[in-house]
């Protein structure tokens, strides 16, 4: 590890996360299935993405690949200045741990931990000591003070979401991958979380990818990849739910 | 139905290989029972049926011996070609030390040759004449005499005499000779060593039995050879009845414990099969279908088991009666697998398994087609209240039980009344804890995981977290392995109590360093006095104490011990009345002939001494832990009294200072001269006392060792299908950062805690009732727990519980992240 994940060193790349020619091919021979076919796509720091697509595009196993939860067939990721196609298991595990933050469209949390230790469990899985302060606004910011020691089968589906969120921001790390993290939420609640992931790059300069399939979501990031076969076909800057709409139904989704 | 069962079945293939473990070692257990007391039965029968072949008719005693006439008068009858008595008692053979070898002194037999030998002659030949003996193979091997060494057998009067070893002889299938070893003689001779001047069997070779019957008959009991045979052997399988006994109640508590294990299992499974049930009852199964579904499932797993625990009990009946073969004096001729062991082994094993999943099929019947539709719950979590009935019920029992083992243990007079009161108020305490147990796994688990959590870090904490969250499935998978710890430790305390009172009575009343005993048991088995006086002598002894007995009337002793020992260093304790109450005229008894005579302090009773009877007052009662009973009288009235000299038992204790060897060299020494002199010292008998107790501890140990393996499965089994369960939860702690090394010891850990609230429970549970047990027992009894024991218990179990999780974890380490997560 090359460097600390609290703060960036400032000679790093600009890109976050960044994806060169990556291909991914599930089987062999007829039964092959190229999920990704030469993905190049780079990720800014400080900056709130949305990847687009229809079913069966590739934009869950893009963000797999992306955040070393899954390996490519050929090209190369790479998560700041690290090559992590290169890593075995155990340095990858470590360099999540330390680097990366997830979000899931369902069951984030541990059902046996409460939502404090639920938030702190990837600082204590590195062992690293909570910064009390950043703990303390993260939580009062996801607006989850009162409902610190409950555990998740106490919460609704909001606020467990909005648990999982702090989780992701809380260890500060370079990038928050999110996976339809509104899917399964009403639309008021997703609205919080979606608002909070932005507030987290606006305000915190937190890193945030996102796969999602809803253009009302994807409008919260800064910029929208389109995703088709396997391949990036297109990318809208500053994005509405109207030119979101268009571009899908341009692309036939 | 039968097709979904099929299917279900192929789809949790290993979760229910696992699951047919439990059945399979039980079956095991039973089958192999059967096989090795059916091949021993067989094995009996043959060589009996073989060795009695040779005689036409047997005559036997109805009880004490036949007179040498009988022998005239059958062998006078026609077609009697030939008439053999057998001659029995004692004739100690001297071991080159020159002292009797053995605990207790060996036969003296008679051999007879010609056509009616019915022993093996394994080398050399049968003896004849006054000069000529054979041994058993066993004693001549452990003593080292070969054919053609000279022998020296002691007579019935303690003279020595020696003989020309001729032979080695296999004298079949005899308990006692087994176990004291046997001089051969030819018929002469072996009356004049034994003394004996009755036969123990007539064996004619020829005549008929009803000739016989028609000689003897109404004095004695005739057999023909057959009939002999199949007595001999019903005897001996009297004793294979006891091992089969004995040994099909360890398989019953492995049975119960693999019920535990299936019940839990099905209940597991069809908790995560909700939704299938839900969608099979959606389409349109009905209740009883579903039910005669899981009924079948579980059928299928019992027979399967069931005959995979016939081939495994072949194996360790096999195994068994190789150990058997070696050890004993056992003659081994090849395996028998009986239809009864079949038929057994495979309907205990299917109707435990079917009994085991009624709950479970009951519950699944219970299950709404909507739940198909409902989003699923983690299975079986939350936190277990007990129900009103539950909470009710084991109220009871555990108040039952509680109350039954103070009344038991506390109030009851001691002895076996109270001992089986104590049993069943640990049975009935038990079922309480079983009941209440899913309540208690929160509280246990908190101590259970107190260090994992404090010091094994994340997966520590979530491991003691994990084990906690499905109370009545960690109930059942921690009780199964609770009931074989627990009778563990329960016969360890027992044990190491009756260890512990044994020594404490001997150190208390008979603080003695050595013990001299004659090499005989017949009467008169005593030791000649010059052997005291020359104890006496040596300047390394302080205190030699006599210990003298007579026999008044019909079979009552009367003891004198050396009067200056008696409460200086014998001090025995009373029950009624005190020491310096024994004077001239009166004599003290034991509790026990006092309670089963009906003496009481003050009494007068009457010593047929060899002047005549003489009255003498009761004047005080001793305790247990003397190692005589009866009438105890003042040595001077003793003297009065009989005519006795020599003492039965010396005892001797070394003077202050004295090294133990340099005492016990002093003691043979002295007792050099006196062949049948048999020392032992103090620590030795502590030491065999202590020997005895621990080999049965151990074979209890080895019979309970299956119990507790099945209950490993049974933590291997619920861990298996927890995993299962949590596949995405595990993924999602991956992705978080948890290495596969972290997660697998997460998964450790979690058997560990289960594994050491089980066997924690039966350790408190196993010392809670041996106190009860070894109160019970009797009013002086010392309780001992032996901590290092109980502790290696715990340790071994926590131990044991994390290898049984290996398998699961490694597999639950292998699950790709990206699949757990994407797929539901």
């Amino acid at each position: 590890m090359t460097s600390t994940p609290a703060s960036p060193p400032a000679a790093a790349t600009a890109h976050a996360v960044a994806a060169a020619d990556v291909s991914k091919v599930y089987g062999t021979g007829d039964a092959a299935v190229h999920a990704l076919r030469g993905v190049d796509a780079a990720f800014d720091r400080g900056a709130f993405t949305a990847i687009m697509g229809p079913s069966g595009s590739g934009k869950s196993t893009l963000m797999h690949c992306l955040a070393g939860l899954d390996t490519v067939t050929t090209g190369r990721i790479m998560l700041g200045d690290a090559d992590i196609t290169r890593l075995g298991d155990r340095r990858l595990t470590l360099l999540r741990r330390d680097r990366v933050g997830f979000v899931f469209q369902a069951f984030n949390l541990l059902p046996t931990l409460t939502a404090e230790q639920n938030i702190l469990l990837p600082m204590e899985l590195a062992g690293r000591r909570p910064d009390r302060a950043w703990f303390d606004h993260v939580v009062d910011v996801v607006g989850l003070r009162e409902r610190l020691h409950h555990r998740p089968s106490e919460l609704s589906g909001g606020q467990q979401q909005r648990v999982a969120c702090a989780r992701a921001i809380v260890a500060r790390p370079d990038v928050v991958f999110a996976d339809e993290p509104t899917g399964n939420l009403d639309s008021r609640s997703g609205a919080e979380v979606l608002a909070f992931l932005r507030a987290s790059v606006r305000e915190m300069g937190r890193t945030v990818v996102m796969v999602t399939h809803d253009p009302v979501a994807a409008s919260y990031a800064d910029r929208v990849v389109f995703l088709r076969d396997g391949a990036i076909v297109s990318e809208i800057v500053r994005p509405t739910p109207d030119t979101v709409l268009d571009r899908l139904k341009s692309l036939g989704a | 139905m039968l097709k979904t069962t099929l299917a279900g079945l192929r789809a949790h293939r290993l979760r229910l290989l696992l699951t047919a473990m439990a059945i399979t070692l039980g079956v095991g257990f039973i089958s192999g029972t059967f096989v090795l007391t059916d091949s021993m039965d067989r094995g009996v029968g043959k060589t009996f049926a073989r060795s009695a072949g040779k005689v036409t008719v047997a005559i036997l005693p109805e009880d004490g011996g036949i007179p040498a006439s009988v022998l005239d008068e059958v062998r006078a009858l026609p077609g009697v070609v030939e008439a053999q008595p057998k001659v029995e008692g004692e004739a100690a053979l001297l071991g080159k030390d020159g002292k009797a070898v053995g605990e207790m002194p060996t036969l003296g037999v008679s051999v007879p040759s010609g056509r009616l030998l019915r022993y093996d002659v394994d080398e050399g030949r049968v003896p004849s004449g006054a000069a000529e003996a054979v041994l058993d193979a066993k004693v001549a091997e452990r003593e080292g005499f070969e054919v053609g060494d000279t022998i020296t057998v002691l007579d019935r009067r303690a003279r020595p005499h020696r003989f020309t070893l001729v032979g080695i002889v296999d004298f079949g299938i005899d308990q006692e000779i087994g176990y004291r070893g046997a001089v051969g003689f030819d018929v002469p001779t072996a009356t004049l060593m034994t003394g004996e001047r009755t036969y123990r069997e007539i064996d004619l070779a020829g005549g008929d039995k009803a000739a016989v019957a028609a000689a003897v008959g109404d004095r004695y009991e005739v057999r023909t050879g057959q009939e002999l045979a199949a007595k001999l052997a019903r005897e001996a399988g009297a004793d294979t009845k006891v091992i089969r006994a004995g040994l099909l109640l360890f398989a019953l508590v492995a049975m119960l414990v693999s019920a535990l294990v299936i019940y839990n299992t099905f209940a597991i499974l069809i908790a995560q099969r909700m939704r299938e049930m839900a969608l099979l009852r959606c389409v349109g199964a009905t209740r009883r279908q579903v039910f005669a579904g899981v009924l079948a499932d579980s059928a299928a797993v019992g027979l399967a088991g069931s005959l995979l625990g016939l081939a495994a009990g072949l194996g360790l009946g096999a195994a068994a009666l190789a150990v058997v073969g070696r050890f004993a004096d056992m003659p081994v001729e090849g395996l028998t697998l009986t239809g009864r062991a079949v038929a057994i082994g495979l309907g205990v094993g299917i109707a435990v398994t079917l009994a085991s999943a009624v709950l479970p099929a009951r519950s699944a019947t219970r299950i709404a087609p909507v739940a198909a539709l409902r989003t699923e719950l983690e299975p079986g979590t939350g936190r277990f209240r007990l129900g009103r009935l539950r909470t009710l019920f084991a109220s009871v029992l555990v108040l039952t039980g509680l109350g039954f083992g103070v009344l038991g243990s506390v109030v009851m007079e001691k002895g076996q009344a109270a001992m089986y009161l104590v049993a069943v108020s640990g049975g009935v305490f038990f079922l309480g804890v079983m009941a209440a147990m899913p309540a208690l796994i929160r509280p246990f688990g908190r101590v259970a995981g107190a260090v994992p959590a404090r010091f094994g870090g994340v997966p520590g904490r979530l491991a003691v977290a994990n084990a906690q969250r499905a109370p009545r499935r960690t109930a059942t998978t921690t009780i199964a392995l609770t009931v074989g710890v627990g009778l563990m430790s329960l016969f360890a305390v027992v044990a190491a109590s009756g260890k512990a009172t044994a020594a404490a009575k001997v150190d208390e009343q008979f603080p003695v360093d050595f013990q001299i005993r004659a090499q005989l048991t017949d009467e008169p088995a005593r030791l000649p006095r010059a052997l005291a006086a020359s104890l006496r002598a040596r300047p390394e002894l302080a205190a030699v104490i006599e210990v003298r007995d007579a026999r008044h009337g019909s079979g009552r002793t009367v003891t004198a011990v050396t009067m200056s020992a008696l409460g200086t260093i014998i001090k025995p304790a009373m029950a009624e009345g005190s020491l310096s109450d024994l004077r001239p005229g009166t004599a003290m008894v034991d509790q026990g002939t006092a309670k089963d005579e009906g003496l009481r302090l003050g009494d007068t009773v009457e010593i047929a001494t060899a002047r005549g009877t003489v009255p003498v007052r009761l004047a005080a009662v001793y305790g247990e832990g003397m190692p005589f009973t009866g009438l105890m009288v003042p040595e001077t009235d003793f003297d009065r009294y009989f005519t006795v000299r020599d003492p039965s038992t010396i005892f001797v204790k070394a003077r202050e200072g004295i090294p133990g060897a340099t005492a016990r060299k002093a003691v043979e020494t002295a007792a050099d001269p006196y062949p049948i002199a048999r020392i032992s010292s103090a620590i030795e008998l502590k030491e065999s006392l202590g020997n005895a107790i621990d080999m049965i501890l151990m074979i209890f140990a080895g019979l309970l060792g299956l119990a507790i393996v099945i209950a490993l499965f049974g933590i291997a089994n619920t861990l298996t299908l927890s995993v299962v369960e949590r596949t995405r939860e595990s993924a999602l702690l991956r992705a978080l950062g948890l290495t596969r090394r972290q997660l697998r010891r997460m998964l450790s850990i979690e058997a560990m805690v289960m594994a050491v609230i089980g066997a924690g429970t039966g350790v408190v549970l196993g010392i809670g009732f041996g106190w009860a047990a070894t109160n019970a027992m009797a009013n002086d009894s010392v309780f001992a727990v032996p901590y290092l024991q109980v502790i290696t218990y715990v340790a071994l179990a926590a131990a044991a519980g994390t290898l049984a999780a290996v398998l699961p974890a490694r597999r639950a380490a292998k699950t790709s992240i990206v699949e757990s997560l994407t797929h539901d």
